[in-house]
């Protein structure tokens, strides 16, 4: 009887919403009973923040054309990485050495942690973050033009 | 690890990333691979109803154009399931799980037929909302271990990730691929074209038994 009446609920996509919101509520109320969570030190992707640095919060370290000291998972995967993480080009060279703010524009250089990680040792994350977003665009675009 | 699934029969090395196929993930993968090849080949079926009482019957026809995007979007499906079977990175892994919920939503928000387009907006939206669990889980596995490798989370090398981030994976999951909902899915499965409508089932349940596997060894 009891089993009837649930998935005469559940079959009612109406409900779909609110019986997964509660599940996500009742999930984060057992999640704040369950904290703390402790961190674990020793992170593989680990940021360090220095704020004299221009590069801040993406501090790089390491020098161009020389291999930078980065740790990673499987190191004999990517006999090249730790090249990326220096690189900088001649302009954000220049605006580094004029001013303290170029991390805050890090995302429009090449080079950098982030693109060591990004394209480098975790390339195929990128590869799927992407196609999300092109199926996302194709199911939509489909939709919109659709007659 | 070993005694759950067996040795990882061979992997492939994607940087920080590896791609391992053990017996149990193996065999999930040539589940999704099998289906994928059922829906490039086969043609989709004509539902014919019949007016009850009456000697009444019509067939819906799937338009060339609407097959031609659900083809691709259920091929795109079994891309993602069979990426989400063989992934040996937690982060891969939700990356590919949110990925097949898209494309399920694809597949059958394509069909015009109201009924069938409220329940995948229903669908789309608690897919939408289960992406909040499921990269929180994986958030919170890689700063309570500070690394993201399955194969090495199994391998007792890392400390075991926490409950709080299996419960939340497995909620994301649950989210994603509608697992519990089934009785709610009947709503899309009148959509005509039957071959693509079941890659949305087969793809939720094997993301599912993935994500039981993913949280007992890590």
């Amino acid at each position: 009887m009891i089993i009837s009446r649930i998935s005469r609920i559940i079959s009612n996509y109406g409900n779909l919403m609110p019986l997964f919101a509660f599940a996500c509520a009742v999930l984060c109320l057992l999640g704040i009973l369950m904290l703390p969570v402790s961190y674990h030190e020793d992170q593989l992707y680990r940021k360090t923040q220095n704020p004299d640095s221009p590069l801040d919060p993406y501090e790089r370290g390491g020098r161009p054309l020389e291999r930078a000291n980065i740790t990673l998972q499987y190191p004999e995967n990517s006999p090249y990485a730790g090249y990326v993480t220096a690189y900088l080009t001649p302009l954000s060279l220049y605006l580094a050495s004029s001013t303290l703010y170029l991390g805050t524009t890090i995302v429009a250089h090449p080079g950098g942690i982030l693109d060591e990680i990004l394209y480098n040792t975790r390339g195929l994350d990128t590869v799927v973050e992407s196609s999300i977003l092109f199926v996302a665009f194709a199911i939509g675009s489909f939709i919109f033009r659709r007659r | 690890m070993i005694e759950l699934e067996g040795a990882p029969l061979f992997t492939l090395e994607f940087g920080d990333i590896l791609v391992y196929f053990t017996p149990y993930t193996a065999s999930l993968f040539l589940l999704a691979l099998l289906f994928t090849a059922i829906v490039v080949l086969s043609r989709p079926e004509r539902q014919v109803e019949i007016l009850f009482g009456t000697d009444a019957c019509y067939a819906k026809d799937t338009s060339i154009e609407e097959l031609r995007f659900r083809r691709f979007m259920s091929i795109a499906c079994g891309l993602a399931t069979m990426g989400a079977m063989v992934s040996g990175d937690v982060f891969d892994y939700t990356l590919f799980t949110a990925l097949v919920g898209v494309t399920n939503v694809g597949i059958v928000a394509a069909v015009k037929s109201r009924h069938v387009q409220n329940a995948a907006f229903q669908y789309g939206i608690v897919a939408l909302a289960g992406t909040l669990p499921l990269f929180g889980g994986a958030a919170i596995v890689v700063a309570s271990t500070g690394t993201l490798s399955i194969l090495r989370l199994a391998g007792g090398t890392a400390p075991g990730a926490p409950l709080l981030a299996k419960a939340l994976l497995t909620l994301g999951v649950m989210g994603e691929g509608m697992a519990p909902f089934y009785a709610a899915k009947a709503e899309m499965f009148r959509a005509p074209g039957a071959p693509y409508v079941i890659m949305c089932s087969l793809s939720s349940l094997l993301i599912f038994l993935r994500v039981i596997e993913v949280v007992l060894v890590i």
